[in-house]
């Protein structure tokens, strides 16, 4: 097994591969890695509903196993649960993974300990939005719903009934429901930055909807997998070049539709620049929770955004936003979790990306995609000597 | 390695935020956001982000010594005899509240909520003031009137405001300070609110009510309710004093200054406070503390470690909020349940009237019999009766001083929790009528004292110095004062 292998696999027991998804390989690794002492600990969504899941470090197999399936309704970013030195291994959608690396760039993770499981990713939708949109679009009862997948394009909710309903996601998000506007213009789909990189894309043939592709992207990532294979948990095969050439074109495709959804939501500023960011940011009530949320910041308590503004501040715009949207111009990854969280529903997200993405395509850095490039401005203070 | 995680509400107030509690071994916790969270949508203020750098567990104490729970209870058992005043304002569950209301009538006595508007207004409108309207009607109204700041005191609805304003909404705000999601900005005379309102049935009022809120002023927003049609919702200040009110309503409410003043007169002198620190809920700390010190036993039984904790004779430390097994109603009348299991606060109380553990099965079945409702579902607001009222000969106090020191309220204030609002705010006009120097404090001066402090240029009524923070010279929710430099 070496770097940039590609393969097809599934767990071995039946229960994890009828409950995971896409043969639920994902959810038997990380158990292994655990069973067999590979880690500490695994990061996984406890479900607590439908649409409800909590974030829980657990060293318990079995609770990991419950933890199969994927839950496109709960957007959460996992990566804020690591605690440094902790052997750990988490499932990763590529803001997982993407928010780890800058973290361990940043000395709050520990890379060498932390196995990545990436997740592809085609974007989530906040619950809140998904009960309104089952409402509305679906005409369900939101308490009706027994599972949910995407597949070709379509949302597709299960009833209780055993009934499918689907509509096109296109449709949905005319409709301004779907997945989350952050997701809409994300063009990381593959957790290419991940240990190994796990989804459904490129399976085909009698492995549809039985098996997960699977490409190694690092030592780690053999490591976890052969760990697997060793405890009898997973089998895989070699991936053929067909599925492999499919797994590449769907990932063209949604790269060109979050393209075309970034030159929507993110269209030039019309009228002055800053009566728009005074005007977004005219409702904030200093909570604080966007950095709290935040997986990229590592700050911590003494941090300049929080230092350098007080509410007694009379400025017309908060120094709080101001340094944040300057200090998360090397590091935002567009997870969308700070607008998730803003109790007054200010699009976050969406301004520090007006930042960011300039600065990013400037300096060609794209955050959490390696552990070679440092920071850009890292580079620029040694590049000055500094 | 397994985490503990507890589905629960912020306690900040009574819009109830949905959240998730993730205690560590050591017994410190973290929030996390719970995105499902009917309420808020995982949503929370600066109080729900701050929460586990503020909420410390309290120590059980008898004479200032630390003891155990059970050695606790057992002391404030012989303590609270016939004639003892129960105080219990709704920062707790129905069901504590509900053994407290047990332990209170097997001593000849009733709960006391705090709302004194309770008791001085006819009980026919009682539903209307302890129950609001769910949250989703304030975003299809037409036309929203706010006798409150949201931003400062009801964070959570500034979002249901700005989505009834894309519905299309107005909003008008009368209060100290102009608040900027609002078209319109007003001082208005109560006798002039239905003229200059011009309210209707697509309308909702929001108001406010705690416990230092004049009952007058609540008349005559029950009045301009009824004479336009609109729905009215008073916020309250505690997570569950809507819980507590419907559980109590039928029961002579005392308010908090009646109690004080019956302290100082000595008809009281044993004092059982449960989660409710009158030091921290009344504007006069000095005043409450003077009179608590003249009792013969105060009993706090508490969850959090709060100024009463230092002062009570007899501390007997519950489980935190987040832990214990129950429900809180918040203002939309919603019946939320907390994920914790523990009843070692209900059993503390039961325990004090000798009843063996195991009274919440019972006491939780009556809550469901009272709100009428089988079991507790986030997503449906039971069905509450709002019966017609009549109209009432009110007169508000007329807070007629040339300049006054008004306390804004808000989560941090009525819990007296630390925040960064250590600063006054006031107008242009004040500051420069008072030659106010930029970064020099201003004195506030009352007939108490003088504090400096730190000021801010805002957008506040003309004569209005305006704190979020308790300041020591101050004598009520608002009290004449001097500006100077």
């Amino acid at each position: 097994m070496d770097i940039g292998d590609c393969y097809v696999g599934w767990a071995t027991d039946e229960d994890i591969r009828t409950r995971g998804a896409s043969g639920g390989l994902v959810t038997a690794m990380l158990a292994a890695a655990l069973e067999k002492g590979l880690v500490e600990a695994v990061v996984v969504l406890k479900k607590l509903g439908e649409f409800e899941a909590v974030p829980v470090v657990t060293s318990d197999p079995e609770e990991v196993k419950a933890a199969a399936g994927s839950m496109h309704s709960v957007p959460i970013v996992l990566s804020r649960y690591l605690d440094y030195g902790t052997k750990v291994a988490l499932p990763a959608k590529p803001c997982d993974a993407r928010s780890t690396l800058e973290q361990a760039k940043r000395g709050q993770v520990d890379i060498d300990t932390t196995y990545i499981v990436g997740l592809n990713c085609g974007g989530t939708m906040h619950p809140a939005v998904t009960r309104e949109m089952l409402d509305v679009m679906y005409k369900l009862d939101p308490e009706d719903i027994e599972g949910e997948e995407i597949d070709k394009g379509k949302l597709i909710f299960e009833t209780k009934d055993g009934e499918e309903h689907a509509i096109k996601i296109d449709e949905l998000e005319e409709e301004g429901y779907g997945r989350r506007e952050s997701c809409q213009y994300c063009a990381v789909n593959i957790p290419t930055m991940a240990d190994i990189a796990c989804g459904n894309w490129g399976v085909i043939g009698d492995l549809a909807g039985k098996g997960t592709f699977v490409e190694i992207n690092t030592k780690k990532g053999i490591e976890i997998l052969q760990n697997a294979i060793d405890a009898g948990a997973v089998e895989i095969t070699p991936a053929d070049d067909k599925g492999k050439a499919i797994r590449a074109k769907v990932d063209g495709a949604m790269m060109n539709v979050a393209a075309a959804a970034n030159d929507k939501f993110l269209a030039p500023i019309e009228g002055s620049h800053l009566d728009y960011y005074m005007n977004a940011l005219s409702d904030c009530i200093n909570c604080g929770a966007c950095k709290t949320v935040c997986p990229v910041c590592a700050c911590g308590e003494g941090a300049k955004c929080t230092d350098f503004s007080s509410a007694s501040d009379t400025y017309k715009m908060s120094l709080f936003h101001l340094v944040r949207f300057v200090h998360l111009m090397d590091s935002c990854i567009g997870c969308g979790q700070c607008t998730d969280v803003c109790p007054v529903d200010i699009p976050l997200t969406h301004i520090y990306q007006r930042f960011a993405v300039p600065m990013q395509e400037e300096f060609e850095y794209k955050p959490g995609m390696d552990m070679t490039t440092p920071p850009f401005f890292g580079v620029d203070l040694v590049e000055e000597g500094h | 390695m397994n985490e503990n995680i507890f589905t629960t509400v912020c306690p900040g107030c009574s819009i109830a935020c949905g959240m998730y509690i993730r205690e560590k071994d050591d017994g410190t916790f973290d929030i996390d956001w719970r995105k499902d969270a009917v309420v808020n949508a995982g949503k929370l203020c600066r109080f729900g982000v701050r929460l586990s750098a503020n909420l410390k567990n309290a120590t059980s104490k008898v004479d200032g010594n630390e003891v155990e729970l059970s050695d606790a209870v057992t002391a404030a058992g012989k303590a609270i005899g016939d004639g003892a005043t129960f105080v219990s304002v709704g920062n707790t569950t129905c069901a504590e509240h509900l053994a407290l209301m047990k332990l209170a009538e097997s001593k000849g006595a009733v709960v006391n909520t705090g709302m004194g508007a309770f008791s001085s207004i006819p009980a026919e409108c009682h539903p209307t003031m302890g129950v609001g309207i769910p949250f989703d009607a304030i975003e299809s109204a037409k036309k929203i009137v706010l006798f409150i700041d949201p931003y400062e005191q009801y964070p959570l609805l500034v979002r249901r405001i700005l989505a009834a304003k894309k519905n299309g909404a107005t909003v008008t705000a009368v209060g100290w300070k102009a608040v900027s999601l609002a078209d319109d900005n007003k001082t208005i005379d109560p006798a002039n609110y239905e003229s200059d309102l011009a309210l209707d049935s697509d309308s909702v009022i929001i108001a406010e009510l705690n416990p230092s809120t004049d009952p007058e002023r609540v008349m005559v927003l029950l009045n301009l309710a009824k004479a336009s049609g609109a729905a009215i919702m008073f916020m309250k200040p505690f997570v569950n004093a809507v819980g507590c009110d419907l559980a109590s309503k039928k029961t002579e409410q005392k308010s908090l200054d009646q109690i004080i003043a019956e302290i100082n007169d000595g008809s009281i002198k044993t004092l059982v406070c449960l989660d409710s620190d009158l030091i921290e809920i009344m504007p006069d700390e000095t005043a409450v503390r003077e009179a608590l010190g003249k009792l013969d036993n105060l009993i706090a039984i508490t969850s959090r470690a709060s100024a009463i904790a230092d002062v009570a004779n007899i501390v007997v430390a519950t489980e935190p909020l987040y832990k214990k097994a129950g429900t809180i109603v918040n203002a939309e009348g919603r019946a939320l349940h907390n994920s914790g299991e523990s009843t070692d606060g209900i059993d503390a109380i039961g325990a004090m009237m000798g009843q063996p553990v195991g009274m919440y099965d019972e006491i939780h079945a009556t809550l469901l019999a009272t709100l009428g409702i089988d079991e507790v579902d986030e997503r449906v607001v039971p069905a509450y009766e709002k019966p017609e009222y009549k109209a009432m000969d009110a007169n508000p106090t007329a807070e007629a001083v040339e300049t006054a020191l008004v306390y804004a309220g808000g989560p941090f204030f009525w819990t007296g929790m630390v925040d960064d609002n250590d600063f006054v705010e006031m107008n242009l006009d004040m500051v420069t009528a008072n030659s106010l120097l930029k970064g020099i404090p201003a004195k506030i001066t009352s007939d108490k004292g003088e504090v400096a402090v730190k000021y801010k240029v805002s957008d506040v009524a003309p004569g209005v110095v305006l704190s979020n923070a308790k300041l020591p010279m101050t004598t009520g929710m608002v009290t004449s004062v001097t500006v100077s430099r």
